[in-house]
């Protein structure tokens, strides 16, 4: 039960470090980025392949969160020249993409079958059921960082504008300023976050395949922000650990329903997020944290 | 009256302009009637150095539409200029072609003699030509306070690196930023209201929060689209007040739109008046009002 816990701790500690990056992306800047989970697959399989090849675990780290920073910088610069809905279409495509290419490339990414046996965290220290203890701590470690480096970014000037940029961008401009600069940074921070999520989740799961990355896994992470509020880093920790309080807890409840199969409660739980989902925008728009808006 | 608003008009020297506003109040093209006569005296008296602001030819179309057909105008040093017309005359296109949120098909605009018909709507305000909108763009989830900080010209602070590894020069530009303004929240009456988020201002208060944002920029121009629209009349009263005080102590220009023809008359020394994509009339605002052309193309005669 407690290596059970642990392990819904790392998913939602992991979860937590791609809804802080879109929260960063959207709730504060206005961003519509459909294609997170693009960055979480560039991240993990850039650590998972590196580390497979005989790299140390944090320089592959390091790496794939860079990668996903930078595959960003193409997009942000699309977003440029998109409006809201179209950036939207666009960046979904894009994690599409990604996803048929991790499929297609076998030669580097084996395709379909996946990469099987990814070093897992702390494993060479010979601490056995520690190890995941010892990432869990890792993954409190970098969401604290990140949450305080996220905090510390919106309170400051540079955090004042790209809330400017998503209440009204024209009159940023007018105002003598360049959102273009902000909003291409803002992606690819966002991304880089991702990536670095990317990372321990290909160390902690051990194995990756395509089918890990669609589509659903970025709409995860946007039930996850707007639970806890757009534009509120407290809401981005909350909603994270509320998505999977659902995701998992819900596992529980195959006993209070008779009759429900594996298979039919793992639709149910999807259900059941969906119906949050929809009692959360009719009741409390604004997320948990969120402020009520006029 | 070679070159009026065909597209060789933007190519013009930047000397080119002095032919045009002043030499034909009422652009030649197509309405050969011509104007009033223009008083206009303190923009003549400015001839000698290049007028603050200067419109030359300016023209946009929307598909078959021309909703700037040909527009000249000329703003001195610290004048106050208004621009009156009915819905669909083109002064708000003409604000944005000037403030650049559009790119004219023909035509040059400069400030203080340089040509800035290329430049973006934030170069241009960091020239000092700033502008406000028709429909408030006050920035709804920040504070009062925090809408005229994200205004601030910056060195630091707006970049990551800055904001990572420079956290003191960045604090030092924010304090000096906040008591601007402090100042300019207290000028506008704005400091009670300073901590609320911008979106719970009434539309009075909104207009005001535009024109304390653009401050910020210590512009030498503003370009103020309809403040008294949809603001009751004591508040006004106050924004006329505030435009006579910064016009008159910070020396900065305003051209306004707008409808409220009496508010207007009383606070600006030029007036243009623009029907159907053009400039019809300009000049002494009492006079302006006053012509029968003018209250038949703007009032239907009845002013």
């Amino acid at each position: 039960m407690t290596a059970y816990l642990v392990a819904v701790g790392i998913v939602a500690l992991i979860y937590m470090l791609l809804t802080l990056g879109l929260n960063l992306q959207y709730g504060y800047t206005g961003l519509i980025n459909f294609g997170h989970v693009a960055f979480f697959a560039i991240g993990a399989y850039a650590s998972a392949l590196l580390t497979l090849s005989g790299w140390p675990m944090a320089p592959a780290f390091a790496v794939g969160t860079l990668l996903a920073g930078l595959a960003a910088w193409p997009i942000g610069l699309l977003s440029l020249r998109l409006s809201d809905d179209y950036l939207a279409v666009v960046t979904l495509g894009f994690s599409e993409a990604v996803r048929i290419t991790i499929q297609e490339e076998r030669w580097l990414t084996k395709g379909v079958q996946g990469l099987p046996g990814i070093p897992r965290m702390f494993q060479s220290l010979g601490i056995g059921e520690y190890a995941e203890i010892a990432t869990l701590a890792l993954l409190v470690v970098v969401n604290a960082a990140a949450v305080a480096l996220v905090v510390h970014l919106v309170r400051s000037p540079y955090g004042r504008l790209i809330q400017a940029i998503r209440d009204d961008e024209v009159a940023v401009e007018a105002l003598g300023k360049h959102p273009a600069r902000l909003k291409v940074q803002v992606f690819m921070v966002g991304a880089a976050l991702a990536g670095l999520a990317g990372g321990f989740y290909a160390h902690f799961i051990t194995y990756l395949s395509p089918d890990q990355f669609l589509p659903l896994v970025t709409f995860y992470v946007w039930i996850a922000m707007i639970i806890g509020g757009p534009g509120r880093t407290a809401g981005a920790v909350a909603g994270a650990t509320i998505l999977m309080v659902f995701l998992e807890g819900s596992r529980f409840t195959r006993e209070l329903v008779p009759g429900v199969s594996e298979v039919q409660l793992a639709s149910v739980r999807i259900a059941m997020i969906g119906l949050a989902l929809i009692l959360m925008t009719l009741y409390r728009p604004q997320g948990i944290f969120g402020e009520r808006k006029e | 009256m070679s070159a009026k608003g065909r597209p060789e008009g933007e190519l013009l020297p930047p000397g080119g302009k002095a032919r045009s506003a002043k030499g034909a109040p009422v652009s030649a093209k197509g309405r050969p009637e011509g104007a009033p006569a223009s008083p206009g005296a303190t923009a003549q008296a400015a001839r000698a150095a290049p007028p603050l602001l200067a419109a030359t030819g300016l023209v946009k179309a929307f598909g078959g539409f021309r909703a700037v057909d040909d527009v000249a105008f000329e703003v001195a040093e610290r004048q106050l200029t208004g621009i009156v017309g009915t819905n669909g005359a083109g002064k708000s296109t003409a604000f944005a072609l000037v403030a650049g949120q559009l790119a004219p098909d023909a035509g040059s605009v400069t400030l203080g003699g340089d040509d800035i018909t290329r430049l973006s709507p934030s170069a241009r305000a960091r020239r000092g030509l700033a502008r406000t909108f028709q429909v408030p763009r006050e920035f709804t989830h920040l504070t009062v306070r925090d809408n005229l900080l994200a205004a601030a010209p910056r060195t630091s602070g707006e970049t990551l690196s800055s904001v990572f590894l420079q956290p003191r020069r960045v604090r030092a530009e924010e304090a000096a930023q906040a008591a601007i303004a402090e100042r300019w929240l207290a000028f506008l009456n704005l400091a009670a209201v300073a901590d609320l988020h911008a979106g719970k201002l009434s539309g009075g208060q909104k207009k005001l929060l535009e024109l304390g944002r653009v401050l910020m920029l210590a512009p030498r121009l503003i370009l103020l689209d309809e403040p008294f629209a949809g603001v009751n009349p004591v508040l006004i009263g106050e924004i006329s007040a505030r435009i006579r005080e910064l016009n008159a102590t910070e020396g900065i220009a305003f051209v306004i739109i707008e409808h409220n023809l009496e508010a207007l008359k009383r606070l600006v020394s030029q007036l243009y008046v623009m029907d159907r994509g053009r400039v019809i009339a300009e000049g002494d605002p009492a006079a302006v009002l006053a012509d029968a052309r003018v209250q038949e193309a703007y009032m239907g005669g009845v002013i």
